[in-house]
This record gives C-alpha cells, sequence and structure tokens, in this order.
C-alpha cells in the first residue's frame, strides 16, 4: 500500500474563494493509499514547504501530491522540497487547482468536485511513479568546427581562447572563405584582407587549434558530448611538414593556363597552387586534373625545383578520426548561377540575361575582385571583354532572390547593401562614370546601414531605378538593358559598358549530404533549421550541434561573427562542466519485449534510436533491438506511442501512470 | 445555470503548447465548463489512441486531443506523427460506429488561452446536446459472452457428443 | 459477409492442367535449390489430408520436394513462417519460399520492419487466380462462384521482385468487388448501425486470438493486449474487451497490413476482420497515397510525416 500526502493550497484566497479545499482533503484522505491530506494557506512559502517535508518524515510518505497551481510554475519547489525530505523528486506530482480550476470556475460546487478529481487522478498518477535519477553523460572537451569562412575562424578562435582544442576543417587550400575574395566591406570600406588575415594567421598559429584544410568531413557519429568524426584529408601531393611555403614549385609550374576559381575565373593559376597569396596555411596543392605530370605521366618540374622535397605525387586520402563533444556548422554558402541549370543544382537560370553568355554581365563577387587590390587587375576596375573601363554600369539586385519562380522565394540580405557598395567603389575609382542600380527595395537594417545606402545615393550618385530588368543584350561592345522605372511609369533602356548581377545567397551544393551526415536538419532551401527560430537561433535540434554563419540563412558579416561567437559561446557552456546532467525523462526500451521493428528509429526526432544486437554467450546473434540513447533522447514519447508492443517507455510518462490516471477518472 | 446533463470531458495535451495556453487562460481569468479533465503529456507525439479508446471506455462521453501547431512542436515533429496516428484513429473509430462529434482534436499554442476556452465550451456544449456516450457504457456492464450459440455446425456438433 | 462468394457462376477460372504445370515446376525448382545448396529450406504447401486441401510443409530433402504442390486450396500466407514470432525455421540459412502476390506483400513488409532480410530469402513467386473461399466445395474447381472474397479484387496475381514466378495466367474475368461492396454498404449506415454491427460481430468474438496467431505482422514478442501492468486490453472475452482488441488491432495494423486476409480465414466465429483492415488500407491510400507493394518501403505510412499533411479534422 502506498503512503501518498496529499497537499491543498489554498493560493492565499486564490484557490479556496472557489474551490472548498477543507473538504477537497476531507475526501482525498479518504482515498486508497493516501495517508495523510491537509490543507495551507500558502504551501509554496518556508512554512509551507516545511509542512511538506515534516509530513513525509512524520508518516513516511512514499509520494507527494501538492494541489496548488500550475506545475510549470511550481513544480520545481516542490520536488526539490521532496527531496529535501529524502524523496525522490520524481515522485511528487502536482495537481493543478488553480490555473485549471479555480481561476477558471465560478461555481464552488463544480470547481470543487473537479479540484476533487484532479487530485484524485493524480493520486493514481503518484502510486504508479518511479524514482528517477538524473542522466549524466560525459563530454570530450574538443570541438569541430565545420567551415574555415569568418564563421568557422571566428568560431574556432572563441573556442580556443577559452582553453578548449579545436578541430578546424576546410574543404578550400586555404581557410579564408568567401570574406577572402571581398575587396571593401561595408558599412565602413575597410579592407577585407586588412580585417581578415591577421585572424587567419592567428588560426593558424594558435595552440589549441588544429587545422585541417583541403580535407572533408567523411563520418560523424555519436552524440552530444561524444561524437567520433572521420575527417577525409585529401591528397595534397605536398608534404605540409617540409613545405616552406617558398612558392618556387608554382613560379616554375609550366602548366599556368588554368582558370583561377578564388577570382571567379577572371585571372589563371598554375596546377600546383595557393588559391591566393595571403592563403594559410601557405603550402601549395597540386590540381591533379589539371597537372600535366598526373594527366599524361611527364614533367615533375616541381619535385625538381622543390628545395625541402615536399613534394609527393604518391601521397594518398588520408582518414582520421577525431573525438569531440561539440559540433560548429559554419560551412557557408554558393552564389545563384544565372547560366544554363548546372544538373546539381534545383534552379533555373535567366535566359533573358543571356544565361551567362555575356562576358560583361558578372555577378556581384566577380566585381568584387576587379575592384580587390589583390584582384587580378590589381584594383583597376576593367571590363572583361576586353579590359577597358567601364563608364556605364549598371546593377541588377534581387536576382534570384525574391524570385518565386525561379524557385526562391526568401531575401538573400546582403545584396542591397554590397550593391550600394559597389556602386561608391566604382565611383571612387572610376569619377567621371555612372553607376545605374535596378531595384526592387532596398533593404537596409543594421546599424550605419540606411546611412550608408544613402550616401550611395545622395552624394556618391548612384542612379536608382525602381524596376526590374527584363533583358540584357549584347549590341555592338555594349550591354544594352532594357527595363522598367515603376515610380516614374516609363521604360528605360541604358546602354551599360559593363553588367553587374547581385544574385542569390543560396545553401552550399552538398549542404543537404553534410546534414543527413550530422543528423540535422533543413529547409526546403537546404539551409539549416535552427532549434528554435527566437530563442535558439543557433543551436540545432540535435543536441551539440551548432551553427554559425550562412549556411543557416542569408547573413552579412556582422551578423556571421556574431552567430559565431554564439555559437562558441554555447560550445563553451557545455564545456564549462565535466558532465552533462539532464532531467531524466528519457525512453527506455525493454530488450526482452522489443521485436526490432524500428519503427521507434522512424519516428525518433532526435535521431536517439540506435539498433543494438543482442547475442549469446558464444557470440550468435539472437536478436535485433532498438536502444535508446539516454544523451540524446529528447523525451517526446512519439516512439512509445508508436510501438505496437510498448516496448518502450518513456519515463515519467509511462502507460501504467497514464492508464492510472485515466481509469481513476 | 445547471443543465440536465454535465459531460465527462477527458482533454490529452501537451505540456508546452496547450497546457500553458490553459494555464494561461486561467491566469487571464477566462471562464470555462468545469467538465474537462486534463492530462498532461509532453507532447501529442506520446498520445496512443489506446488512450483515446481506454477514456471513452471508462465513461469520457468526449475526448479533446490538443497540441502545438505545426512547426511549433518543442520536439520538432511530435505533433506531426500524432497528426497522421489521429487522421488515421478517428476513420477507424467512426467506422465501427463511433460518432466523431464526440472527439475533437486541436492545436492551442501556449498564447491561445482564449481558443481553449473556446475550444472546451464548444466540445462540452455539443456533447451536452448530444447526451451520454450509451455505447461504450452499455457494452462495459455486459458481462456475458453473447455469441451465437446456434449455429447448425455447433447443435450438429452438440448432439454428436 | 465472409470469405465466401455468391453461389453462382462454376465456370473454372483456371483448368487444372495449370495446377498441374505449376506444381510441377515448383517441384523442379525447389529440388534444384536444395540439392544445389542454394537454400537449407523450401517452405511450401503439401497436400492436406482432407481431399482437396492443402497445407503448409516446409521441405530440406530434395528428394521430397515432390511433396510439394499448388493449387487454389493453398490459401496459407506462409510468411508467417519466417517472423521472429515463429522461431526455428529462420536463422537456419538461406530459406525458400512460396509465395503468391498477397504473400509476397507481406515479405516486402516484414523486411521493411527489419524482421526479414532480402538476402536470406529466395522467393518463388507463383502466378495465382485466386484461392478458394471459406466453405467451398473442394471438388469443384476454382471459380468466381467459389473464391475468396479478397481474390475477388486482387491486384497482385502476377507477384513482380521474386526471384522467379512460376506460372502464366490466363486472362482472368473482371469480378463484382464484394468486399468494397460490403465496405460501402458499411459506410453509407450511421454510425449508430456501424456500431450495431461490429457489436454483434465482435461480441461472438472468443478471443482464441487466431486472427492475431495467423498475421505475419504480429510478431510481437509480447502483445500489448496480453500485458497487465496496465492492462491497456481486456483480456476476458466480454464485449467491451473484444470491442477494444480489434480495435487495437486494426490500428496496430493501419499502414502495415498487406491484405492476405489470413485473419478472416482463421476466424472460427466468422468476423469479418479484413473489413477493418481493407477500411484502413484505402483511408491510408485517400490520406496519404500509401498503398502496400511488392517491394518494401522503408517508411510506412504512420512512421513518416509530412509538412502539409491534412489538418482539416484539426481545429
Amino acid at each position: 500500500m502506498s503512503r501518498i500526502g496529499v497537499f491543498i493550497c489554498h493560493c492565499g484566497e486564490n484557490i479556496s474563494r472557489t474551490v472548498d479545499v477543507e473538504r477537497v482533503a476531507q475526501v482525498t484522505a479518504r482515498l486508497p493509499g493516501v495517508a495523510i491530506a491537509l490543507d495551507y494557506k500558502y504551501m509554496c512559502s518556508d512554512p509551507g514547504q516545511n509542512l511538506l517535508k515534516k509530513a513525509v518524515a512524520e508518516h513516511k510518505l512514499d509520494g507527494v501530491v501538492v494541489a496548488a497551481c500550475s506545475p510549470r510554475m511550481h513544480e520545481k519547489t516542490f520536488r526539490n522540497a521532496a527531496r529535501a525530505a529524502g524523496l525522490n523528486p520524481f515522485l511528487c506530482e502536482m495537481a493543478n487547482i488553480r490555473e485549471h480550476c479555480s481561476w477558471v470556475h465560478e461555481d464552488r460546487e463544480e470547481a470543487t468536485a473537479k479540484a476533487i478529481d484532479i487530485v484524485k487522478f493524480t493520486v493514481s498518477r503518484v502510486k504508479k511513479d518511479r524514482a528517477l535519477a538524473p542522466i549524466t553523460v560525459p563530454i570530450t572537451k574538443r570541438a569541430l568546427v565545420i567551415g574555415g569562412g569568418i564563421a568557422g575562424i571566428q568560431a574556432a578562435l572563441d573556442i580556443a581562447d577559452a582553453g578548449h582544442q579545436v578541430v578546424l576543417v576546410e574543404r578550400e587550400p586555404s581557410i579564408g572563405g568567401h570574406m577572402a575574395q571581398l575587396s571593401e566591406t561595408f558599412p565602413t570600406l575597410d579592407c577585407s584582407q586588412c580585417i581578415m588575415t591577421p585572424k587567419m594567421v592567428d588560426v593558424a598559429n594558435h595552440p589549441n587549434i588544429k587545422l585541417y584544410t583541403w580535407s572533408e568531413i567523411e563520418e560523424v557519429s555519436g552524440y552530444i558530448g561524444n561524437f567520433q568524426v572521420t575527417v577525409r584529408r585529401k591528397a595534397r601531393s605536398v608534404d605540409e611538414d617540409k613545405c616552406t611555403g617558398c612558392g618556387v614549385c608554382m613560379a616554375k609550374c609550366p602548366q599556368k593556363k588554368i582558370d583561377n576559381a578564388f577570382d571567379r575565373n577572371l585571372g589563371t593559376r598554375p596546377a600546383i597552387y595557393v588559391p591566393f597569396p595571403q592563403a594559410v596555411p601557405n603550402t601549395p596543392v597540386i590540381d591533379r586534373d589539371n597537372c600535366t605530370r598526373f594527366k599524361t605521366g611527364k614533367c615533375g618540374v616541381c619535385e625538381k625545383v622543390c628545395g625541402p622535397g615536399a613534394i609527393d605525387y604518391g601521397q594518398q586520402d588520408q582518414l582520421i578520426v577525431e573525438p569531440v563533444g561539440a559540433i560548429v556548422v559554419a560551412s557557408g554558402f554558393d552564389l545563384y548561377n544565372i547560366g544554363p541549370k548546372p544538373a546539381d543544382s534545383p534552379y533555373e537560370g535567366y535566359g533573358e540575361f543571356g544565361y551567362g553568355a555575356i562576358p560583361d554581365v558578372i555577378d556581384g563577387l566577380t566585381f568584387e575582385r576587379l575592384a580587390s587590390a589583390s584582384g587580378p587587375t590589381g584594383g583597376k576596375i576593367l571590363r572583361p571583354s576586353d579590359g577597358k573601363e567601364p563608364k556605364q554600369v549598371v546593377f541588377i539586385q534581387c536576382v534570384g532572390s525574391r524570385a518565386r519562380e525561379k524557385g526562391i522565394s526568401y531575401c538573400s540580405k546582403i545584396c542591397c547593401m554590397y550593391t550600394a557598395k559597389h556602386t561608391m567603389l566604382y565611383k571612387h575609382k572610376i569619377h567621371d562614370g555612372q553607376a545605374y542600380v535596378f531595384f526592387m527595395d532596398a533593404r537596409t537594417p543594421g546599424k550605419n546601414y540606411d546611412e550608408f545606402w544613402r550616401r550611395a545615393v545622395e552624394e556618391e550618385e548612384a542612379v536608382y531605378i525602381r524596376g526590374m530588368v527584363s533583358r540584357l543584350y549584347q549590341k555592338g561592345d555594349k550591354v544594352v538593358v532594357m527595363g522598367s522605372d515603376v515610380l516614374v511609369g516609363v521604360q528605360v533602356e541604358i546602354e551599360a559598358d559593363l553588367v553587374v548581377l547581385a544574385t542569390a545567397v543560396q545553401a552550399r551544393t552538398g549542404a543537404d549530404l553534410l546534414a543527413q551526415k550530422l543528423g540535422i536538419s533543413y529547409d526546403r532551401y537546404n539551409f539549416y533549421s535552427e532549434a528554435h527560430a527566437k530563442l535558439k537561433p543557433v543551436e540545432c535540434a540535435t543536441a551539440g550541434i551548432y551553427l554559425a554563419g550562412a549556411c543557416q540563412g542569408p547573413k552579412d558579416i556582422p551578423d556571421t561573427v556574431s552567430q559565431a561567437s554564439a555559437a562558441a559561446a554555447k560550445v563553451m557552456t557545455l564545456f564549462a562542466k565535466d558532465q552533462l546532467e539532464r532531467e531524466p525523462i528519457v525512453a527506455r526500451v525493454n530488450e526482452r519485449n522489443c521485436a526490432g521493428c524500428l519503427a521507434c528509429k522512424k519516428v525518433c526526432p532526435y535521431g536517439a534510436v540506435e539498433e543494438k544486437e543482442i547475442r549469446d554467450r558464444n557470440g550468435n546473434l539472437i536478436k535485433t533491438v532498438a536502444y535508446v540513447n539516454p544523451g540524446v533522447c529528447g523525451g517526446c514519447g512519439t516512439c512509445q506511442a508508436t510501438c505496437p508492443s510498448k516496448s518502450v517507455e518513456l519515463d515519467g510518462y509511462t502507460d501504467e501512470q497514464i492508464m492510472a490516471m485515466i481509469e481513476a477518472l | 445555470m445547471k443543465h440536465d446533463f454535465e459531460p465527462k470531458i477527458v482533454a490529452f495535451v501537451c505540456t508546452w503548447c496547450t497546457y500553458a495556453g490553459a494555464d494561461l487562460a486561467g491566469t487571464s481569468r477566462m471562464q470555462y465548463p468545469a467538465n474537462v479533465r486534463v492530462l498532461k503529456f509532453p507532447c501529442t507525439g506520446r498520445i496512443d489512441p489506446v488512450f483515446i479508446l481506454k477514456a471513452f471506455q471508462k465513461g469520457a462521453d468526449g475526448v479533446l486531443v490538443s497540441g502545438c501547431h505545426p512547426g511549433d512542436c518543442h520536439y520538432m515533429a511530435g505533433n506531426f506523427h500524432a497528426r497522421r496516428r489521429f487522421a488515421a484513429f478517428r476513420k477507424l473509430l467512426e467506422f465501427v460506429g463511433v460518432d466523431l462529434a464526440r472527439l475533437e482534436f486541436s492545436w492551442v499554442s501556449a498564447a491561445e488561452g482564449g481558443k481553449w476556452v473556446e475550444v472546451v465550451t464548444d466540445l462540452t456544449e455539443r456533447i451536452r446536446t448530444m447526451g451520454p456516450l450509451a455505447e461504450f457504457k452499455e457494452l462495459e456492464t455486459e458481462e456475458h459472452w453473447s455469441g451465437r450459440l446456434e449455429t447448425a455446425e455447433l447443435k450438429e456438433a452438440y448432439n454428436n457428443i | 459477409m465472409n470469405n465466401t462468394a455468391q453461389k453462382h457462376d462454376a465456370t473454372p477460372l483456371v483448368a487444372e492442367s495449370y495446377y498441374a504445370a505449376v506444381t510441377d515446376a515448383l517441384r523442379t525448382e525447389a529440388a534444384r535449390l536444395l540439392s544445389e545448396g542454394v537454400v537449407t529450406a523450401v517452405i511450401g504447401y503439401k497436400e492436406g489430408r482432407r481431399h482437396g486441401t492443402a497445407g503448409p510443409a516446409i521441405v530440406v530433402d530434395p528428394a521430397r520436394a515432390n511433396e510439394l504442390i499448388f493449387s487454389a486450396a493453398c490459401v496459407n500466407n506462409l510468411a508467417l513462417y519466417l517472423t521472429k514470432a515463429k522461431k526455428g525455421v529462420a536463422g537456419t540459412g538461406k530459406i525458400a519460399i512460396v509465395a503468391k502476390g498477397c504473400d509476397l506483400r507481406a515479405l516486402a513488409g516484414l523486411m521493411a520492419e527489419s524482421q526479414i532480410r532480402r538476402e536470406d530469402l529466395h522467393i518463388i513467386g507463383v502466378a495465382c487466380a485466386g484461392v478458394f473461399g471459406s466453405g467451398a466445395d473442394r471438388r469443384e474447381p476454382l471459380s468466381a462462384g467459389n473464391l475468396a472474397g479478397k481474390c475477388r479484387e486482387c491486384s497482385v496475381g502476377a507477384p513482380e521482385g521474386a526471384d522467379i514466378v512460376i506460372g502464366t495466367l490466363p486472362p482472368l474475368p473482371e469480378l463484382s468487388p464484394v468486399e468494397a461492396e460490403e465496405l460501402a454498404r458499411l459506410e453509407a449506415m450511421t454510425p449508430a448501425e456501424r456500431w450495431a454491427f461490429w457489436k454483434e460481430n465482435f461480441a461472438r468474438c472468443i478471443r482464441c486470438f487466431a486472427c492475431r496467431q495467423v498475421c505475419p505482422f504480429c510478431y510481437c514478442e509480447q502483445c500489448l493486449c496480453d500485458r497487465n501492468r496496465p492492462q491497456a486490453v481486456e483480456t476476458t472475452p466480454r464485449p467491451a474487451g473484444n470491442m477494444a482488441w480489434h480495435i487495437v488491432r486494426a490500428m496496430h495494423l493501419a499502414g502495415r497490413c498487406a491484405g492476405c486476409a489470413e485473419c478472416e480465414r482463421a476466424c472460427p466465429m466468422d468476423i469479418p476482420l479484413n473489413l477493418l483492415n481493407r477500411k484502413m488500407a484505402r483511408e491510408l491510400k485517400e490520406l496519404y497515397g500509401h498503398e502496400a507493394g511488392l517491394t518494401p518501403v522503408e517508411k510506412g505510412p504512420l512512421v513518416i510525416y509530412r509538412e502539409d499533411d491534412d489538418q482539416s479534422f484539426i481545429k
């Protein structure tokens, strides 16, 4: 027989005004298994809690029901009181007779009857409660950061500065990401490389950061605090330990006619290369697809000229397993391609813009390279077709963004600002030139952002034309831009020397594949989903994985850096404890009964269910059953409702507890 | 106002949205019929169709299942799974002859105290006019196996003994 | 309504020679598989003790492959013998199984639910014109008059996805779907009428659990309905418990049932159990476009969701 104590709170008069609390106590005292039932003015007050503690000891209670306010209000309070009295806190339940009863009903009879019912079924529940112990999960205090753009760099530096080991994985031969490609940044027009490269060097020199460039994530297993990450180090063909970064190999490489992707194919690079002069690490990589040695077997110049003997044509991909406790995903973005639809892209290009076939129609990032002092033109703005200075430049915004007919309805967020910046950079370099901007709306929220845009319009004389462009075509050495000015209501035709398209920010190609490896969710555009749009903006729903930068959605540099630091802070919070402690409301599998249909695994929103093989003592497989990892389980109980044999049970909400309540109704 | 028949309504709700919504109705001192008994679950995803059946068997005249709006689930997808489960289950109940007017599903967020009141009031009033759910109660009182013993086969078998 | 179709139209659906040819081919294939060591056992059918009946047979010796038969009396869904609840057959090596289209659907379902693995099976598909309904006079050939109700609306006569398919069916006549008609009749009733219909039917239930034992998908190690802490479903054959049992059973099979109607065939009290299964199958097809098919689908309709699923029934 249980020994339940029932404590009915008056809540001043909040409950007792409509509920006859004395009667509730009298009736419930007679319920089977109830050892004592009493009412008190304020159960949550110190004397009230002491009353509870004293009763637990005096009456040797093995369960407590506090009939008072909502458990969302005081469940913690009373569970702590129960714990202090030596009772397992999960044997203490609240019966909500205030929010769900006295406050919403006026009739004293009805309210009292309802209150008695509520206490009754709560008593039935408590009888089936089991003592639960908090779950602890050990934490490996090392973090993985995926992506070496500004987001990844910032997150890695923050975590490393806090004293934790960081593994930073970058797909390209150098860290730096898109920010390294930019010329100057809004709204201050400071040189991107000047603020970026010191941070890159910090990463390289930081004792707590292990940097893997030219590497990709192969596999991720494990869970919060205990991930195992397999990193594929692609064969660089250059021994990083021996290479001094002298650059002789690059200078002597006979194959120099390869499009330089870093410069948006405006310039060329050798087959052995670093993407840009300030690359970190400053170790070249051999582009095996274009290297004569790898294509024909004849050459080997770099090997001959390399003083330290760092060239290694036989190098193989390496798989390295890194144990980490938290993961920051900062894998960045790609730009919308207006050319014909690539095989791996869901999006159409722009036929009306010539599908990218007109040489003097470029995208914003190409313009950045033209304007960059370290770019292919040394910072002179010269158009790609004939290298002449463009005197009339047309900028077109929202190319691919907010274009539902192309399959993208979101705003890319950065284009309004960078187009305004482009008009300024252009004006500063070609004083007699004229910039035109076709735009839908100018969206400039942000500190000093609108001021910056107004400056472009009012001081730097960029002509903003509200409307979209319907067609572009080549006419002689000009590009004719046909559009409409919807404010004035006229058709506009401009003979431009250069057209710059503000193409949409989109998720990285293959972002979905990385998400599947990580077990995180993504939206219909393949941007990664945060756990809560407002309150958990950097956490993934998958515990222990955090998001930073444009992989989660279009973002400018200040937002990206803020988010990266926020993600780092979350990692540090996690690492501040040696063990992760969590509420023991998790699902458990009854392995004896489990038939292994794995329906639970299919519905689990957390990926917490694994397969577990049950073997006899000779190692023969008896059966495969489900196993719920308590570190990962979120405690929703969808598995139990799905399981036909109820072989998985959610602690704290077992069928026994729930059925007991229903039967007591 | 007193009524001839006071139905027993059982509500299965998730703790994050609807339970909080009902709390809000309380803190806002809204009024609704006292017929409903609220059972709290972590998520609608935890609510097993067997519980609804059990509630009807144990005398509920109406059942309400309520949780977070789609996309608001604290556990991301629990309510999506629940939605399919109950879409199928209500079809089954309907097919065995349960009047679906006795079973209500709703999404009530933590901010929708008013909607909670409306849902509970509407359901209570509807069931008040429908009267008690006699079917399950009658079944519950029938003690004896009521199979037809008079089949030709059985008679033949009996005669052969 | 039960598996017995209307007593009319005794025109044979397929010639006797068809079954003889299929039986021959089946024996040859079984003998080859066993003697070549491709499989350790063949699960098929053999002649029953009474004339015109057949029962399950497990053959491990190639010399006894000639015991196997195929006829319209081969009603059993042999997939049952591969599930975990019926241990002893599985786990002894690769096994061949004779499967009609409806049986193959059950195999596909069991594969999707990790109960069996395709690589452990050698599936001998048989093209099937249908099986006898209960009460059919076995001296007569299979006809529209004595065909099982489920077979009248069968869409998987010639199974696809098997390792081998034996037999080619002659064109079969289009038959009126008696189960669908019965379903429509019930759906047209008022809830009270339906309740009366089922109450009467379920009241007959003696809880022998034949429906459960014969179902390939009832492979749980312990049935929810056998548990008593807590007791979800009353275990005695009282009307209340019977109703609950049949509702829970139909719900647990929703989206999984392969439609073999073995539950209904095995029921000694002639409860039209397949009506419930067919109803749920049709609802899930209408709601989510799901149909039990011949190839395994990893996630059934009730363990998956779409964000834009219908929610017109939710306030």
